[in-house]
Protein backbone atom coordinates (compact mmCIF):
# COMPACT_ATOMS: atom_id res chain seq x y z
CA UNK A 1 0.00 0.00 0.00
CA UNK A 2 2.78 2.41 0.87
CA UNK A 3 4.46 1.51 -2.42
CA UNK A 4 1.20 2.18 -4.24
CA UNK A 5 0.83 5.62 -2.67
CA UNK A 6 4.26 6.53 -4.02
CA UNK A 7 2.97 6.22 -7.58
CA UNK A 8 1.30 9.44 -8.63
CA UNK A 9 -0.81 7.74 -11.31
CA UNK A 10 -1.82 4.96 -8.92
CA UNK A 11 -3.09 7.53 -6.41
CA UNK A 12 -5.16 9.31 -9.05
CA UNK A 13 -6.56 5.95 -10.11
CA UNK A 14 -7.35 4.99 -6.52
CA UNK A 15 -9.21 8.27 -5.98
CA UNK A 16 -11.30 7.80 -9.13
CA UNK A 17 -12.09 4.17 -8.29
CA UNK A 18 -13.10 5.00 -4.70
CA UNK A 19 -15.31 7.82 -6.03
CA UNK A 20 -17.04 5.55 -8.53
CA UNK A 21 -17.50 2.87 -5.87
CA UNK A 22 -19.00 5.44 -3.49
CA UNK A 23 -21.37 6.69 -6.18
CA UNK A 24 -22.47 3.14 -6.95
CA UNK A 25 -23.01 2.32 -3.26
CA UNK A 26 -24.56 5.51 -1.98
CA UNK A 27 -25.53 7.20 -5.25
CA UNK A 28 -29.13 5.99 -5.29
CA UNK A 29 -29.61 8.02 -2.11
CA UNK A 30 -28.18 11.11 -3.81
CA UNK A 31 -29.83 10.60 -7.19
CA UNK A 32 -31.97 13.65 -7.93
CA UNK A 33 -34.76 11.64 -9.58
CA UNK A 34 -36.09 8.11 -10.00
CA UNK A 35 -33.92 6.58 -12.77
CA UNK A 36 -36.90 5.08 -14.63
CA UNK A 37 -39.45 7.83 -14.06
CA UNK A 38 -40.56 8.91 -17.53
CA UNK A 39 -41.94 12.35 -18.37
CA UNK A 40 -42.61 12.49 -22.10
CA UNK A 41 -43.59 16.15 -22.02
CA UNK A 42 -40.12 16.92 -20.70
CA UNK A 43 -38.07 14.82 -23.17
CA UNK A 44 -34.57 16.03 -24.16
CA UNK A 45 -34.77 18.84 -21.62
CA UNK A 46 -31.57 20.88 -21.20
CA UNK A 47 -29.81 20.84 -17.80
CA UNK A 48 -31.66 22.72 -15.03
CA UNK A 49 -32.09 22.61 -11.25
CA UNK A 50 -34.30 19.49 -11.31
CA UNK A 51 -32.34 17.53 -13.95
CA UNK A 52 -28.68 18.56 -13.51
CA UNK A 53 -27.67 16.92 -16.82
CA UNK A 54 -31.00 17.20 -18.61
CA UNK A 55 -33.26 14.35 -19.70
CA UNK A 56 -33.31 11.64 -22.39
CA UNK A 57 -35.87 10.75 -25.07
CA UNK A 58 -38.39 9.56 -22.47
CA UNK A 59 -37.79 12.51 -20.17
CA UNK A 60 -35.80 10.42 -17.68
CA UNK A 61 -33.15 12.17 -15.59
CA UNK A 62 -29.69 11.56 -17.17
CA UNK A 63 -27.74 12.13 -13.93
CA UNK A 64 -29.78 9.55 -12.05
CA UNK A 65 -29.39 7.06 -14.88
CA UNK A 66 -25.61 7.58 -14.90
CA UNK A 67 -25.52 6.77 -11.17
CA UNK A 68 -27.51 3.57 -11.56
CA UNK A 69 -25.36 2.79 -14.62
CA UNK A 70 -22.32 2.87 -12.30
CA UNK A 71 -23.92 0.10 -10.23
CA UNK A 72 -24.48 -1.98 -13.35
CA UNK A 73 -20.93 -1.49 -14.68
CA UNK A 74 -19.28 -2.29 -11.35
CA UNK A 75 -21.51 -5.29 -10.70
CA UNK A 76 -20.53 -6.76 -14.05
CA UNK A 77 -16.84 -5.80 -13.74
CA UNK A 78 -16.35 -7.18 -10.23
CA UNK A 79 -18.44 -10.34 -10.79
CA UNK A 80 -16.59 -11.26 -13.97
CA UNK A 81 -13.20 -10.67 -12.36
CA UNK A 82 -14.13 -12.84 -9.36
CA UNK A 83 -15.57 -15.65 -11.49
CA UNK A 84 -12.69 -15.69 -13.96
CA UNK A 85 -10.14 -15.61 -11.12
CA UNK A 86 -11.71 -18.62 -9.42
CA UNK A 87 -12.19 -20.60 -12.63
CA UNK A 88 -9.01 -19.49 -14.41
CA UNK A 89 -6.69 -19.91 -11.43
CA UNK A 90 -8.11 -23.34 -10.55
CA UNK A 91 -7.85 -24.57 -14.13
CA UNK A 92 -4.40 -23.07 -14.65
CA UNK A 93 -3.03 -24.52 -11.38
CA UNK A 94 -4.37 -27.99 -12.16
CA UNK A 95 -3.00 -27.90 -15.72
CA UNK A 96 0.41 -26.62 -14.63
CA UNK A 97 0.83 -28.88 -11.59
CA UNK A 98 -0.68 -32.14 -12.80
CA UNK A 99 0.55 -32.01 -16.41
CA UNK A 100 -0.30 -34.94 -18.66
CA UNK A 101 -3.87 -35.54 -19.76
CA UNK A 102 -5.37 -32.90 -17.46
CA UNK A 103 -2.97 -30.32 -18.89
CA UNK A 104 -3.79 -31.27 -22.48
CA UNK A 105 -7.54 -31.18 -21.85
CA UNK A 106 -7.53 -27.82 -20.06
CA UNK A 107 -5.08 -26.09 -22.38
CA UNK A 108 -6.85 -27.53 -25.43
CA UNK A 109 -10.06 -25.86 -24.25
CA UNK A 110 -8.16 -22.64 -23.61
CA UNK A 111 -6.65 -22.70 -27.12
CA UNK A 112 -10.05 -23.13 -28.71
CA UNK A 113 -11.59 -20.22 -26.81
CA UNK A 114 -8.57 -18.06 -27.64
CA UNK A 115 -8.93 -18.93 -31.35
CA UNK A 116 -11.96 -16.60 -31.41
CA UNK A 117 -11.42 -12.84 -31.39
CA UNK A 118 -12.60 -11.65 -27.93
CA UNK A 119 -15.21 -9.15 -29.06
CA UNK A 120 -16.70 -11.49 -31.64
CA UNK A 121 -16.99 -14.35 -29.16
CA UNK A 122 -18.56 -12.09 -26.53
CA UNK A 123 -21.12 -10.89 -29.07
CA UNK A 124 -21.93 -14.46 -30.13
CA UNK A 125 -22.33 -15.66 -26.54
CA UNK A 126 -24.40 -12.65 -25.51
CA UNK A 127 -26.69 -13.23 -28.50
CA UNK A 128 -27.19 -16.89 -27.56
CA UNK A 129 -27.72 -16.32 -23.85
CA UNK A 130 -30.10 -13.44 -24.42
CA UNK A 131 -30.02 -9.97 -22.92
CA UNK A 132 -29.66 -9.11 -19.22
CA UNK A 133 -27.03 -8.48 -16.55
CA UNK A 134 -26.64 -12.15 -15.58
CA UNK A 135 -26.06 -13.28 -19.16
CA UNK A 136 -23.57 -10.48 -19.82
CA UNK A 137 -21.62 -11.67 -16.78
CA UNK A 138 -21.77 -15.27 -18.03
CA UNK A 139 -20.70 -14.35 -21.58
CA UNK A 140 -17.77 -12.19 -20.48
CA UNK A 141 -16.63 -14.80 -17.93
CA UNK A 142 -16.54 -17.44 -20.66
CA UNK A 143 -14.40 -15.17 -22.81
CA UNK A 144 -12.07 -14.08 -20.00
CA UNK A 145 -11.08 -17.16 -17.99
CA UNK A 146 -8.69 -18.73 -20.56
CA UNK A 147 -6.27 -15.79 -20.41
CA UNK A 148 -6.05 -16.11 -16.62
CA UNK A 149 -5.71 -19.90 -16.84
CA UNK A 150 -2.79 -19.56 -19.27
CA UNK A 151 -1.03 -17.00 -17.06
CA UNK A 152 -1.57 -19.13 -13.94
CA UNK A 153 -0.25 -22.24 -15.67
CA UNK A 154 2.97 -20.52 -16.72
CA UNK A 155 3.47 -19.20 -13.18
CA UNK A 156 2.85 -22.65 -11.67
CA UNK A 157 5.29 -24.31 -14.07
CA UNK A 158 8.07 -22.11 -12.67
CA UNK A 159 7.09 -22.68 -9.03
CA UNK A 160 6.75 -26.45 -9.43
CA UNK A 161 10.51 -26.81 -9.87
CA UNK A 162 11.29 -24.81 -6.71
CA UNK A 163 12.76 -26.64 -3.74
CA UNK A 164 9.90 -25.79 -1.38
CA UNK A 165 7.35 -27.45 -3.66
CA UNK A 166 9.56 -30.52 -4.14
CA UNK A 167 9.95 -30.69 -0.36
CA UNK A 168 6.20 -30.53 0.14
CA UNK A 169 5.71 -33.33 -2.38
CA UNK A 170 8.32 -35.48 -0.63
CA UNK A 171 6.66 -34.82 2.73
CA UNK A 172 3.48 -36.32 1.29
CA UNK A 173 1.30 -33.20 1.26
CA UNK A 174 -1.89 -33.56 -0.77
CA UNK A 175 -2.04 -31.85 -4.15
CA UNK A 176 -4.83 -29.58 -2.93
CA UNK A 177 -2.75 -28.49 0.06
CA UNK A 178 0.35 -27.84 -2.03
CA UNK A 179 -1.59 -25.75 -4.54
CA UNK A 180 -3.62 -23.81 -1.98
CA UNK A 181 -1.12 -23.31 0.84
CA UNK A 182 2.23 -23.28 -0.90
CA UNK A 183 1.95 -22.28 -4.54
CA UNK A 184 -1.00 -19.85 -4.55
CA UNK A 185 0.56 -17.31 -2.14
CA UNK A 186 3.67 -17.25 -4.32
CA UNK A 187 1.83 -16.48 -7.54
CA UNK A 188 -0.83 -14.18 -6.07
CA UNK A 189 0.87 -10.86 -6.89
CA UNK A 190 0.94 -11.10 -10.71
CA UNK A 191 -2.60 -12.54 -10.68
CA UNK A 192 -3.83 -9.62 -8.60
CA UNK A 193 -2.29 -7.15 -11.03
CA UNK A 194 -3.86 -8.98 -13.95
CA UNK A 195 -7.26 -8.88 -12.23
CA UNK A 196 -7.09 -5.17 -11.43
CA UNK A 197 -6.11 -4.26 -14.98
CA UNK A 198 -8.85 -6.60 -16.19
CA UNK A 199 -11.70 -4.75 -14.45
CA UNK A 200 -11.30 -1.74 -16.71
CA UNK A 201 -11.37 -3.85 -19.83
CA UNK A 202 -14.37 -5.86 -18.62
CA UNK A 203 -16.30 -2.67 -17.92
CA UNK A 204 -15.39 -1.60 -21.45
CA UNK A 205 -16.59 -4.93 -22.87
CA UNK A 206 -19.90 -4.68 -21.00
CA UNK A 207 -20.40 -1.17 -22.36
CA UNK A 208 -19.57 -2.41 -25.87
CA UNK A 209 -22.18 -5.17 -25.67
CA UNK A 210 -24.79 -2.76 -24.32
CA UNK A 211 -23.81 -0.25 -27.00
CA UNK A 212 -24.47 -2.89 -29.67
CA UNK A 213 -27.82 -3.68 -28.05
CA UNK A 214 -26.75 -7.12 -26.82
CA UNK A 215 -26.12 -6.31 -23.17
CA UNK A 216 -28.13 -4.81 -20.35
CA UNK A 217 -31.64 -3.93 -21.52
CA UNK A 218 -34.12 -1.14 -20.81
CA UNK A 219 -35.31 0.14 -18.44
CA UNK A 220 -32.09 -0.69 -16.56
CA UNK A 221 -29.57 1.94 -17.65
CA UNK A 222 -26.05 1.10 -18.79
CA UNK A 223 -23.43 3.57 -19.93
CA UNK A 224 -22.93 1.82 -23.27
CA UNK A 225 -26.66 1.81 -23.99
CA UNK A 226 -26.92 5.50 -23.05
CA UNK A 227 -24.20 6.38 -25.58
CA UNK A 228 -26.07 4.41 -28.24
CA UNK A 229 -29.29 6.31 -27.45
CA UNK A 230 -27.42 9.61 -27.55
CA UNK A 231 -25.48 9.16 -30.81
CA UNK A 232 -28.33 9.75 -33.28
CA UNK A 233 -29.25 13.04 -31.61
CA UNK A 234 -25.68 14.26 -31.13
CA UNK A 235 -26.42 17.33 -33.24
CA UNK A 236 -29.44 18.56 -31.27
CA UNK A 237 -29.01 17.08 -27.77
CA UNK A 238 -25.35 16.13 -27.18
CA UNK A 239 -25.70 15.97 -23.37
CA UNK A 240 -26.67 12.27 -23.12
CA UNK A 241 -23.89 10.81 -25.32
CA UNK A 242 -21.19 13.20 -24.15
CA UNK A 243 -21.87 12.89 -20.40
CA UNK A 244 -22.02 9.09 -20.51
CA UNK A 245 -18.83 9.00 -22.62
CA UNK A 246 -17.02 11.16 -20.06
CA UNK A 247 -18.18 9.03 -17.14
CA UNK A 248 -17.22 5.70 -18.69
CA UNK A 249 -13.88 7.05 -19.95
CA UNK A 250 -12.96 8.40 -16.51
CA UNK A 251 -13.97 5.18 -14.74
CA UNK A 252 -11.85 2.97 -16.99
CA UNK A 253 -8.91 5.40 -16.79
CA UNK A 254 -9.22 5.13 -12.99
CA UNK A 255 -9.10 1.33 -12.98
CA UNK A 256 -6.20 1.24 -15.45
CA UNK A 257 -4.14 3.80 -13.50
CA UNK A 258 -4.80 1.81 -10.31
CA UNK A 259 -3.78 -1.42 -12.05
CA UNK A 260 -0.57 0.13 -13.41
CA UNK A 261 0.24 1.57 -9.98
CA UNK A 262 -0.38 -1.79 -8.36
CA UNK A 263 1.89 -3.51 -10.90
CA UNK A 264 4.71 -1.05 -10.31
CA UNK A 265 4.27 -1.30 -6.53
CA UNK A 266 4.26 -5.10 -6.50
CA UNK A 267 7.12 -5.55 -8.96
CA UNK A 268 10.38 -4.77 -7.19
CA UNK A 269 12.25 -4.60 -10.50
CA UNK A 270 10.25 -1.54 -11.54
CA UNK A 271 10.80 0.40 -8.32
CA UNK A 272 12.72 3.63 -8.59
CA UNK A 273 11.99 3.95 -12.29
CA UNK B 1 11.35 -23.64 -43.51
CA UNK B 2 8.60 -25.18 -45.63
CA UNK B 3 8.34 -28.04 -43.15
CA UNK B 4 7.92 -25.55 -40.34
CA UNK B 5 5.14 -23.73 -42.17
CA UNK B 6 3.33 -26.97 -42.92
CA UNK B 7 3.67 -28.15 -39.32
CA UNK B 8 2.37 -24.82 -38.10
CA UNK B 9 -0.66 -25.02 -40.42
CA UNK B 10 -1.31 -28.62 -39.40
CA UNK B 11 -1.36 -27.61 -35.73
CA UNK B 12 -4.11 -25.11 -36.57
CA UNK B 13 -6.44 -27.74 -38.03
CA UNK B 14 -7.76 -29.32 -34.79
CA UNK B 15 -8.36 -25.90 -33.24
CA UNK B 16 -10.17 -24.66 -36.35
CA UNK B 17 -12.21 -27.87 -36.56
CA UNK B 18 -13.42 -27.54 -32.97
CA UNK B 19 -14.02 -23.81 -33.48
CA UNK B 20 -16.20 -24.73 -36.46
CA UNK B 21 -18.15 -27.25 -34.39
CA UNK B 22 -18.55 -24.78 -31.50
CA UNK B 23 -19.73 -22.03 -33.85
CA UNK B 24 -22.22 -24.40 -35.49
CA UNK B 25 -23.62 -25.48 -32.12
CA UNK B 26 -23.67 -21.90 -30.84
CA UNK B 27 -25.48 -20.50 -33.85
CA UNK B 28 -28.08 -23.27 -33.67
CA UNK B 29 -28.58 -22.46 -29.98
CA UNK B 30 -29.61 -18.90 -30.85
CA UNK B 31 -33.21 -18.29 -29.78
CA UNK B 32 -36.00 -18.00 -32.36
CA UNK B 33 -37.19 -19.99 -35.38
CA UNK B 34 -35.71 -18.61 -38.62
CA UNK B 35 -38.45 -20.15 -40.77
CA UNK B 36 -41.08 -18.18 -38.84
CA UNK B 37 -39.04 -15.02 -39.42
CA UNK B 38 -38.77 -15.78 -43.15
CA UNK B 39 -42.50 -16.44 -43.46
CA UNK B 40 -43.48 -13.34 -41.47
CA UNK B 41 -46.97 -12.67 -42.94
CA UNK B 42 -47.52 -16.24 -44.06
CA UNK B 43 -46.69 -17.82 -40.71
CA UNK B 44 -49.86 -19.94 -40.80
CA UNK B 45 -48.90 -21.48 -44.17
CA UNK B 46 -47.75 -24.97 -43.10
CA UNK B 47 -46.95 -26.13 -46.63
CA UNK B 48 -44.71 -23.18 -47.36
CA UNK B 49 -42.96 -23.61 -44.01
CA UNK B 50 -42.28 -27.28 -44.81
CA UNK B 51 -40.95 -26.38 -48.26
CA UNK B 52 -38.59 -23.75 -46.82
CA UNK B 53 -37.44 -26.16 -44.11
CA UNK B 54 -36.62 -28.73 -46.79
CA UNK B 55 -34.82 -26.21 -49.01
CA UNK B 56 -32.63 -25.11 -46.09
CA UNK B 57 -32.19 -28.65 -44.78
CA UNK B 58 -33.66 -27.60 -41.42
CA UNK B 59 -35.87 -30.71 -41.35
CA UNK B 60 -32.84 -32.98 -41.06
CA UNK B 61 -31.13 -33.98 -37.80
CA UNK B 62 -28.35 -31.65 -36.59
CA UNK B 63 -25.42 -34.00 -37.38
CA UNK B 64 -26.68 -34.32 -40.97
CA UNK B 65 -27.02 -30.52 -41.14
CA UNK B 66 -23.43 -30.21 -39.92
CA UNK B 67 -22.12 -32.57 -42.62
CA UNK B 68 -24.12 -30.69 -45.25
CA UNK B 69 -22.65 -27.43 -43.92
CA UNK B 70 -19.11 -28.79 -44.30
CA UNK B 71 -19.92 -29.47 -47.96
CA UNK B 72 -21.24 -25.92 -48.32
CA UNK B 73 -17.99 -24.53 -46.88
CA UNK B 74 -15.94 -26.67 -49.24
CA UNK B 75 -17.95 -25.36 -52.18
CA UNK B 76 -17.39 -21.80 -50.96
CA UNK B 77 -21.12 -20.98 -50.82
CA UNK B 78 -21.48 -21.21 -47.03
CA UNK B 79 -25.13 -22.23 -47.35
CA UNK B 80 -28.18 -20.09 -48.10
CA UNK B 81 -28.99 -16.84 -46.33
CA UNK B 82 -32.21 -16.75 -44.31
CA UNK B 83 -32.80 -13.03 -44.68
CA UNK B 84 -32.06 -12.75 -48.40
CA UNK B 85 -34.10 -15.83 -49.22
CA UNK B 86 -32.55 -18.26 -51.78
CA UNK B 87 -29.28 -16.28 -51.94
CA UNK B 88 -25.99 -18.06 -51.12
CA UNK B 89 -24.21 -16.57 -48.09
CA UNK B 90 -21.07 -16.01 -50.19
CA UNK B 91 -23.01 -13.53 -52.36
CA UNK B 92 -24.27 -11.66 -49.29
CA UNK B 93 -20.73 -11.42 -47.91
CA UNK B 94 -18.96 -10.51 -51.13
CA UNK B 95 -19.47 -6.73 -50.98
CA UNK B 96 -18.36 -6.36 -47.37
CA UNK B 97 -15.57 -8.91 -47.39
CA UNK B 98 -12.68 -6.53 -48.05
CA UNK B 99 -13.94 -3.61 -45.93
CA UNK B 100 -13.15 -4.89 -42.43
CA UNK B 101 -9.58 -6.06 -43.22
CA UNK B 102 -9.02 -2.81 -45.11
CA UNK B 103 -10.12 -0.72 -42.12
CA UNK B 104 -7.95 -2.81 -39.80
CA UNK B 105 -4.86 -2.52 -42.05
CA UNK B 106 -5.28 1.24 -42.41
CA UNK B 107 -5.73 1.59 -38.64
CA UNK B 108 -2.67 -0.57 -37.93
CA UNK B 109 -0.57 1.55 -40.31
CA UNK B 110 -1.76 4.73 -38.58
CA UNK B 111 -1.15 3.23 -35.14
CA UNK B 112 2.39 2.19 -36.07
CA UNK B 113 3.19 5.59 -37.59
CA UNK B 114 2.03 7.46 -34.48
CA UNK B 115 2.66 4.95 -31.71
CA UNK B 116 6.26 3.96 -32.39
CA UNK B 117 7.78 7.47 -32.64
CA UNK B 118 5.74 8.51 -29.58
CA UNK B 119 7.03 5.54 -27.60
CA UNK B 120 10.66 6.13 -28.62
CA UNK B 121 10.33 9.83 -27.77
CA UNK B 122 8.86 9.04 -24.33
CA UNK B 123 11.70 6.59 -23.64
CA UNK B 124 14.34 9.18 -24.54
CA UNK B 125 12.67 11.80 -22.35
CA UNK B 126 12.09 9.32 -19.54
CA UNK B 127 10.77 10.83 -16.29
CA UNK B 128 10.71 14.35 -17.72
CA UNK B 129 7.47 16.22 -18.21
CA UNK B 130 7.17 15.19 -21.87
CA UNK B 131 7.24 11.54 -20.77
CA UNK B 132 4.66 12.05 -18.01
CA UNK B 133 2.33 13.93 -20.36
CA UNK B 134 2.62 11.22 -23.01
CA UNK B 135 1.96 8.45 -20.47
CA UNK B 136 -1.22 10.19 -19.31
CA UNK B 137 -2.37 10.58 -22.93
CA UNK B 138 -1.64 6.91 -23.59
CA UNK B 139 -3.63 5.72 -20.57
CA UNK B 140 -6.54 7.86 -21.74
CA UNK B 141 -6.23 6.53 -25.30
CA UNK B 142 -6.26 2.96 -24.03
CA UNK B 143 -9.07 3.46 -21.53
CA UNK B 144 -11.77 5.36 -23.36
CA UNK B 145 -13.95 2.88 -25.28
CA UNK B 146 -13.87 3.36 -29.04
CA UNK B 147 -17.55 4.27 -29.26
CA UNK B 148 -17.00 6.99 -26.67
CA UNK B 149 -13.98 8.29 -28.63
CA UNK B 150 -16.19 8.21 -31.72
CA UNK B 151 -18.82 10.26 -29.89
CA UNK B 152 -16.28 12.98 -29.05
CA UNK B 153 -14.73 13.05 -32.51
CA UNK B 154 -18.04 13.09 -34.36
CA UNK B 155 -19.31 15.82 -32.05
CA UNK B 156 -16.19 17.97 -32.39
CA UNK B 157 -15.17 17.38 -36.02
CA UNK B 158 -18.45 16.61 -37.78
CA UNK B 159 -21.15 18.41 -35.79
CA UNK B 160 -19.34 21.48 -34.46
CA UNK B 161 -16.71 22.08 -37.15
CA UNK B 162 -18.52 20.29 -40.00
CA UNK B 163 -15.07 19.24 -41.25
CA UNK B 164 -15.85 15.55 -41.87
CA UNK B 165 -18.93 13.50 -42.73
CA UNK B 166 -20.79 12.01 -39.75
CA UNK B 167 -21.11 8.51 -41.20
CA UNK B 168 -21.33 6.48 -44.38
CA UNK B 169 -18.91 4.72 -46.71
CA UNK B 170 -17.57 5.32 -50.18
CA UNK B 171 -15.30 8.37 -50.15
CA UNK B 172 -11.90 8.65 -48.47
CA UNK B 173 -13.19 11.46 -46.26
CA UNK B 174 -15.74 9.06 -44.80
CA UNK B 175 -12.94 6.64 -43.92
CA UNK B 176 -10.88 9.11 -41.83
CA UNK B 177 -12.93 9.03 -38.62
CA UNK B 178 -13.48 5.24 -38.48
CA UNK B 179 -9.77 4.57 -39.07
CA UNK B 180 -8.79 7.17 -36.49
CA UNK B 181 -11.20 5.73 -33.90
CA UNK B 182 -9.74 2.27 -34.46
CA UNK B 183 -6.15 3.51 -34.45
CA UNK B 184 -6.22 5.51 -31.18
CA UNK B 185 -6.26 2.64 -28.64
CA UNK B 186 -3.97 0.54 -30.85
CA UNK B 187 -1.50 3.40 -31.20
CA UNK B 188 -1.56 4.08 -27.47
CA UNK B 189 -0.89 0.42 -26.73
CA UNK B 190 1.97 0.30 -29.26
CA UNK B 191 3.51 3.48 -27.85
CA UNK B 192 3.46 2.04 -24.35
CA UNK B 193 5.07 -1.19 -25.48
CA UNK B 194 7.70 0.67 -27.51
CA UNK B 195 8.56 2.80 -24.48
CA UNK B 196 8.94 -0.25 -22.23
CA UNK B 197 11.05 -2.18 -24.76
CA UNK B 198 13.22 0.86 -25.50
CA UNK B 199 13.87 1.49 -21.79
CA UNK B 200 14.93 -2.14 -21.44
CA UNK B 201 17.33 -2.00 -24.39
CA UNK B 202 18.71 1.43 -23.53
CA UNK B 203 19.88 0.09 -20.17
CA UNK B 204 22.08 -2.58 -21.75
CA UNK B 205 25.84 -2.63 -22.09
CA UNK B 206 26.10 -2.47 -25.86
CA UNK B 207 24.28 0.85 -25.85
CA UNK B 208 26.82 2.26 -23.40
CA UNK B 209 29.57 0.90 -25.67
CA UNK B 210 28.02 2.55 -28.71
CA UNK B 211 27.73 5.84 -26.86
CA UNK B 212 31.31 5.55 -25.58
CA UNK B 213 32.52 4.99 -29.14
CA UNK B 214 31.21 8.47 -29.82
CA UNK B 215 28.29 7.55 -32.04
CA UNK B 216 25.63 10.25 -32.40
CA UNK B 217 22.42 9.92 -30.40
CA UNK B 218 20.31 9.37 -33.52
CA UNK B 219 22.46 6.44 -34.65
CA UNK B 220 22.49 4.87 -31.17
CA UNK B 221 18.74 5.17 -30.73
CA UNK B 222 17.52 4.03 -34.15
CA UNK B 223 20.32 1.71 -35.34
CA UNK B 224 21.28 0.07 -32.06
CA UNK B 225 18.38 0.36 -29.64
CA UNK B 226 15.25 0.50 -31.80
CA UNK B 227 16.28 -2.46 -33.97
CA UNK B 228 16.26 -4.69 -30.93
CA UNK B 229 12.67 -3.80 -30.11
CA UNK B 230 11.42 -4.93 -33.53
CA UNK B 231 10.92 -8.58 -32.61
CA UNK B 232 8.68 -8.08 -29.55
CA UNK B 233 6.90 -5.27 -31.40
CA UNK B 234 6.13 -7.58 -34.32
CA UNK B 235 4.46 -10.10 -32.01
CA UNK B 236 2.38 -7.35 -30.46
CA UNK B 237 1.45 -5.93 -33.85
CA UNK B 238 -0.07 -9.31 -34.69
CA UNK B 239 -2.16 -9.34 -31.52
CA UNK B 240 -3.18 -5.73 -32.12
CA UNK B 241 -4.26 -6.48 -35.67
CA UNK B 242 -6.53 -9.25 -34.38
CA UNK B 243 -8.06 -6.82 -31.89
CA UNK B 244 -8.51 -4.16 -34.58
CA UNK B 245 -10.27 -6.63 -36.82
CA UNK B 246 -12.82 -7.57 -34.18
CA UNK B 247 -13.34 -3.93 -33.16
CA UNK B 248 -14.41 -3.16 -36.73
CA UNK B 249 -17.72 -4.67 -35.57
CA UNK B 250 -18.26 -1.67 -33.30
CA UNK B 251 -16.85 0.97 -35.62
CA UNK B 252 -18.83 -0.25 -38.62
CA UNK B 253 -22.00 -0.08 -36.52
CA UNK B 254 -21.25 3.49 -35.38
CA UNK B 255 -20.35 4.84 -38.80
CA UNK B 256 -22.86 2.77 -40.77
CA UNK B 257 -20.20 1.02 -42.87
CA UNK B 258 -21.37 -2.05 -44.84
CA UNK B 259 -18.53 -4.36 -43.76
CA UNK B 260 -18.41 -7.85 -42.27
CA UNK B 261 -18.71 -6.64 -38.69
CA UNK B 262 -21.96 -4.78 -39.15
CA UNK B 263 -23.23 -7.69 -41.21
CA UNK B 264 -22.54 -9.98 -38.23
CA UNK B 265 -24.56 -7.79 -35.86
CA UNK B 266 -27.38 -7.25 -38.36
CA UNK B 267 -27.65 -10.96 -39.14
CA UNK B 268 -27.68 -11.91 -35.44
CA UNK B 269 -30.60 -9.55 -34.87
CA UNK B 270 -32.33 -10.72 -38.06
CA UNK B 271 -31.78 -14.39 -37.08
CA UNK B 272 -29.87 -14.92 -40.33
CA UNK B 273 -27.77 -17.71 -38.81
CA UNK B 274 -25.88 -18.87 -41.92
CA UNK B 275 -24.53 -15.35 -42.49
CA UNK B 276 -23.65 -14.83 -38.81
CA UNK B 277 -21.87 -18.18 -38.75
CA UNK B 278 -19.87 -17.46 -41.91
CA UNK B 279 -18.74 -14.09 -40.53
CA UNK B 280 -17.63 -15.60 -37.21
CA UNK B 281 -15.71 -18.33 -39.06
CA UNK B 282 -14.06 -15.77 -41.32
CA UNK B 283 -12.95 -13.77 -38.27
CA UNK B 284 -11.48 -16.93 -36.69
CA UNK B 285 -9.66 -17.68 -39.96
CA UNK B 286 -8.30 -14.13 -40.27
CA UNK B 287 -7.16 -14.35 -36.67
CA UNK B 288 -5.34 -17.65 -37.23
CA UNK B 289 -3.81 -16.31 -40.43
CA UNK B 290 -2.41 -13.27 -38.65
CA UNK B 291 -0.76 -15.39 -35.97
CA UNK B 292 0.75 -17.57 -38.68
CA UNK B 293 2.14 -14.50 -40.45
CA UNK B 294 3.69 -13.26 -37.19
CA UNK B 295 5.45 -16.60 -36.73
CA UNK B 296 6.78 -16.43 -40.28
CA UNK B 297 7.97 -12.89 -39.67
CA UNK B 298 10.02 -14.27 -36.75
CA UNK B 299 11.77 -16.61 -39.13
CA UNK B 300 12.64 -13.81 -41.49
CA UNK B 301 13.79 -11.31 -38.89
CA UNK B 302 15.54 -13.46 -36.29
CA UNK B 303 18.33 -15.82 -37.37
CA UNK B 304 18.29 -17.48 -33.93
CA UNK B 305 14.77 -18.81 -34.49
CA UNK B 306 15.76 -20.00 -37.96
CA UNK B 307 18.70 -21.98 -36.66
CA UNK B 308 16.84 -23.38 -33.68
CA UNK B 309 14.31 -24.84 -36.10
CA UNK B 310 16.73 -27.09 -37.89
CA UNK B 311 17.74 -28.82 -34.66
Amino acid sequence: MRQLLRQRGGVIGLVIVVLVLAVALFGPLLAPQQFDATDLLNAWAPPDAINPLGTDKLGRDIASRLIVGAQVSLTVGLSVVLITLVVGVSAGMLAGFLGGAADRLIMGTVDIVLAFPEVVLAILLAAILGPGIATVIAALSLVWWPGIARLTRSLVLVQREEAYVQAAIVCGSTTAKILWRHILPNIAAPLLVRASVGIGFIIMAEATLSFLGLGVQEPVPSWGGMIRDGLPVLRSDPMLAVSSSVVIGLTIIGFNLLGDGLRDALDPRLRGR
Amino acid sequence: MLAFILRRIASLIPVLAVALLVTFAAIHALPGDPVQVMLSDHSADKEMAARLRAEYGLDRPLPAQFVAYLGEIASGRFGLSFRYVHQPVADVLRDGLAISPLLAVAALAMALLIGIPAGVYAAIRRNRWQDTLLILLLVAGLSIPNFAVATFLVYALSVKLAALPVAGWGTWRQAILPVLVLAIPAGAYLARLTRTFMLEVLGQDFIRTARAKGLGPRLVIWRHAFRNTLLPLATSAGVIFGGLLSHTVVVETIFNIPGLGRLAIDSIFARDYPVAMAVVLLFVLFYAGINLLVDLFYLVIDPRVREGMGA
